[in-house]
């Protein structure tokens, strides 16, 4: 009587786990199919930025039931090439159409019958790959000045004491730094040029006028490939460069969702009140607050950079799509404007809901009503019901004021650790939560920065306070490449340790005998051959 | 010429002519004209296309080339926004990432050849033939992946070895801007000689196919003669397969050549691009053709897009003449002459 009952027992069990999934997979879809009436749409073709193309994917994804929106991410400067010659429906970039461009370059001719329509936040993040001791470093920190100088090669040992000075935390390595840039033509390099070149105009001036190829006083698509640097394509090619194991020493400017995504820590850049401040969804969202946002709904960002906000980052920005205003133009019809349309308000309400742990931040209500109102412009999106009370994005509920942003509302305060000082967190940042031991002189602490790994970065083991303990002393010790410390100034009353030096690989024995053995081979192979021919036309000739 | 054979009916005259022979009016059989026209045309047809696209290059780089007129070849720099560009660069790349690719394919290529061609026998012989096959079908751009996520790791000791002891060659050194020796992994990732690695695993396929097919021509007759006067199999290879498969060998090469030169995406992938003629091969930083139009096609403007077509043309001819030097060497070696 056991075993039947046993096996009902398992039925049940099973008939519940099958229900309990299915209502799980029926949840989680049925937000999608009530916002896209079931229709068929026809299939669209977009392409533009790596930068946001990690949201653009997910909401590709989420949506693929209903419709089919291709996506080639070849960067911005292609996005908006392809759709000037009509050749796609829809194109994403980080900058407007460069109209007026200042850096020599041809003007960009789009026509006037298309809409700029932001779709998502986020932050220009600089994700490098560092080790001090075998052990990888996760809690940079860089000021502006800094990150400014080392992507015009100004600085170029991590050892820098411009490096040290913002990372009181960390004893630098005497590494060369390789600073990784995009190769193509891309938004990520033109919203991080147009930074320097409003924040450091000297050091970006300078930079140009060595001849490197750029111009002075302008952002440029094509970031130049200077002396030192390295160039490499699409965002997916930086960050993979970084990552590898030979990238170590290797810095680049790459959207926020990538080092997510490759396990890799984000510097933290320093605002301006004073604080190091990580790209997570809720930093940019209270960045952005500082962007004016012109007619157009193109960005001015003069005030992100300079935000007084302690919780800002300062190179936060959004994403356009670039959608028709007329049809037909080129490959769009009315028909594609009906999907393009649908998409567009999927991605700016319930897609909003995925890209805060994408690493991207959620668009704010004033930006979501003002995109409606450009969806209406796309012909054939007129008959879509926007509303936004039903939309469902996270950083508004119904009934909130148009400026109200709840990310931002609810963001929490830096940590005291992250304000410029003598500390500094030890907690991980972006795709690599660990924490970094502290190996210079200033005092560890944990950060409350409410990223991502906000759950799993517990407090950090505070205050380990190293050997010495006054900032002064830092700046005296010398390390080497691998972050072992060399020399220390004296008089500090610390046990400063010898380094145990090998022997230099000067030509010994060991070397002889290696030699030995090659000749020994290569004697082995090609002797015998030779000495039979030798011997059989010796032992042949007396005949 | 033995088995296609036209057969033509000769068309008697009703009325003899008064004097010397009758003529004779040869009338080719449907199927026989039919086949003539179809295969006249497609030669016309390929050979037309090759024009056309030569052509279409020399029309779209005219404004390019008008522009910046025979310092073209000369001018390193890459910026036809300013006026300012030309191929040498480039080209130096494009050249020096090829030749990598060749010293380590061709020899490759020999050695895969011969040992298929003449050591391996059966169903061994078969499986390696499918097998180098295979590895033609493999899309470049997975070779591109693999080059830069796995083998340039590898790479890196390898180069750094070369760079130590072999660094008095001036073109294994590997010097920062002010002359000194750089030794870190980041000196020497995106190099051209990594580039040229990937592209020569690429070429590989194509070289041993082409050489192998020429060894296997070699006249039995002569191979026996060689080996009943007493030759080894090496001396067999040497005196009779070798000399035989000449034009093979150098057929197989120069096709391997120009894929090479042509490769884009694994070289795109690999390279970090620059312009400036860099002579340390194991050096961080080329470029090439394909790889800077693949880049700039679909972000330049109208005159940018000239300047790439100028480009493509240069390469589209300095292919053209390998490819002749090449046929005209074929030709005049005897596998050569009798396919």
């Amino acid at each position: 009587m056991k075993l039947p009952r046993a096996a009902t027992r398992r039925r049940v069990i099973l008939t519940t786990t099958i229900a309990l999934l299915s209502t799980l997979v029926l949840s989680t879809t049925a937000p999608v199919s009530s916002a896209l009436a079931d229709q068929t749409y026809e299939p669209i073709q977009g392409r533009g930025s790596t930068w946001s193309s990690g949201a653009i994917d997910q909401w590709r994804g989420a949506v693929a039931n209903q419709m089919s929106v291709n996506y080639t991410a070849d960067g911005s400067s292609d996005g908006r090439a392809n759709f000037i010659t009509k050749i796609v429906d829809f194109a994403v970039s980080e900058i407007p159409f460069q109209t007026n461009p200042t850096d020599g370059s041809t003007p960009e001719q789009p026509g006037t019958d298309f809409a700029y329509m932001p779709i998502v936040a986020g932050g220009t993040s600089f994700m490098y790959n560092l080790k001090i001791g075998g052990k990888r470093v996760t809690n940079l920190r860089l000021s502006g000045e800094t990150i400014a100088k080392i992507f015009t090669g100004k600085i170029t040992k991590w050892n820098d004491p411009q490096i040290a000075g913002d990372n009181p935390g960390l004893a630098m390595p005497d590494k060369t730094i390789t600073p990784v840039v995009r190769s193509d033509g891309s938004g990520s390099s033109a919203q991080f040029s147009l930074w320097m070149v409003n924040q450091y105009p000297q050091i970006w001036n300078d930079f140009c006028n060595s001849g490197v190829g750029c111009a002075a006083g302008s952002m440029t698509s094509q970031y130049p490939v200077f002396p030192g640097a390295k160039g490499q394509a699409k965002s997916d090619g930086v960050a993979g460069y970084v990552a590898q194991d030979y990238g170590e020493g290797a810095i680049t400017y790459v959207e926020y969702s990538y080092p997510l995504k490759a396990k890799f820590p984000v510097a933290k850049v320093l605002n301006s009140s004073g604080y190091y401040i990580e790209p997570t969804a809720s930093s940019v969202a209270v960045g952005m607050l500082g962007a004016a946002i012109k007619d157009d709904l193109t960005q001015d960002l003069g005030g992100v950079y300079n935000n007084s906000d302690p919780r800002a980052y300062p190179l936060s920005s959004y994403s356009y799509l670039i959608v028709p205003t007329s049809a037909p133009r080129g490959v769009f019809t009315e028909g594609h404007g009906r999907t393009l349309a649908a998409f567009a308000k999927y991605s700016l309400c319930e897609g909003q809901q995925q890209v805060g742990l994408l690493g991207y931040s959620p668009l704010p209500m004033n930006l979501v009503q003002a995109g409606f109102s450009q969806i209406r412009r796309i012909p054939g999106g007129g008959q879509l019901d926007l509303d936004i009370n039903s939309c469902n994005n996270p950083t508004f509920k119904p009934g909130d004021s148009l400026e109200s942003n709840q990310l931002a509302i609810t963001a929490p305060q830096p940590a005291a650790c992250d304000k410029k000082g003598p500390d500094q967190c030890t907690t991980g940042t972006a795709g690599a939560p660990d924490e970094t031991p502290i190996s210079g002189s200033g005092n560890g602490g944990g950060s409350s920065d409410a990223g991502v790994n906000a759950g799993k970065a517990g407090a950090g083991t505070a205050a380990t306070t190293a050997a010495g303990g006054s900032s002064s002393l830092a700046t005296d010790a010398v390390y080497d490449e691998n972050g072992q410390l060399v020399s220390a100034a004296a008089g500090g009353g610390t046990a400063v340790s010898a380094p145990f030096t090998l022997a230099s690989e000067s030509f010994g024995i060991s070397q002889g005998l290696m030699l030995a053995a090659v000749a020994l081979l290569l004697l082995g192979v090609f002797l015998p051959p030779f000495l039979s021919r030798k011997l059989r036309r010796s032992s042949s000739s007396p005949r | 010429m033995s088995a296609v054979t036209f057969t033509p009916r000769a068309d008697v005259r009703s009325t003899p002519p008064a004097s010397g022979p009758r003529r004779i009016a040869p009338r080719a059989h449907i199927a026989d004209r039919i086949f003539q026209s179809v295969a006249v045309s497609a030669g016309a047809v390929t050979v037309s296309i090759m024009l056309a696209v030569g052509l279409f290059l020399s029309l779209r780089a005219k404004d390019a080339l008008v522009v910046a007129g025979p310092s073209f070849l000369f001018e390193q720099a890459w910026s036809p926004e300013t006026g300012v560009f030309g191929i040498a660069a480039v080209l130096f790349g494009t050249v020096s990432i090829a030749l990598v690719a060749m010293s380590v394919s061709v020899p490759l290529a020999l050695g895969t050849s011969l040992l298929i061609s003449e050591v391996l026998r059966g169903r061994l012989q078969r499986t390696l033939i499918s097998i180098v096959d295979l590895m033609a079908a493999v899309p470049s751009v997975v070779f591109g992946l693999w080059g830069v996520f796995f083998l340039q790791a590898g790479i890196i000791p390898v180069s750094q070895w070369i760079s130590t002891y072999f660094g008095w060659i001036p073109i294994f050194a590997v010097t920062g801007a002010d002359g000194a020796r750089l030794t870190e992994a980041s000196a020497v990732t995106s190099s051209a000689f990594i580039a040229g690695l990937v592209v020569a695993l690429m070429v590989v396929p194509t070289q041993t196919s082409v050489m192998r097919e020429a060894f296997s021509q070699a006249p039995v007759g002569e191979r026996e003669g060689a080996l009943a006067l007493g030759s080894t199999r090496f001396g067999m290879i040497r005196a009779v397969v070798l000399p035989f498969g000449r034009g093979g060998i150098i057929g197989g090469t120069m096709l391997g050549l120009g894929r090479a030169l042509g490769e884009t995406i694994a070289v795109y992938m690999i390279i970090s691009p620059i312009f400036t003629i860099n002579w340390e091969v194991l050096k961080t930083g080329s470029n090439s053709v394909s790889a800077l139009i693949a880049l700039r096609y679909g972000e330049s403007s109208d005159f940018g897009l000239s300047a790439l077509m100028a480009a493509g043309l240069v390469l589209f001819l300095v292919t053209l003449v390998i490819n002749f030097t090449a046929s005209s060497i074929v030709a005049r070696s005897r596998s050569g002459a009798s396919s």
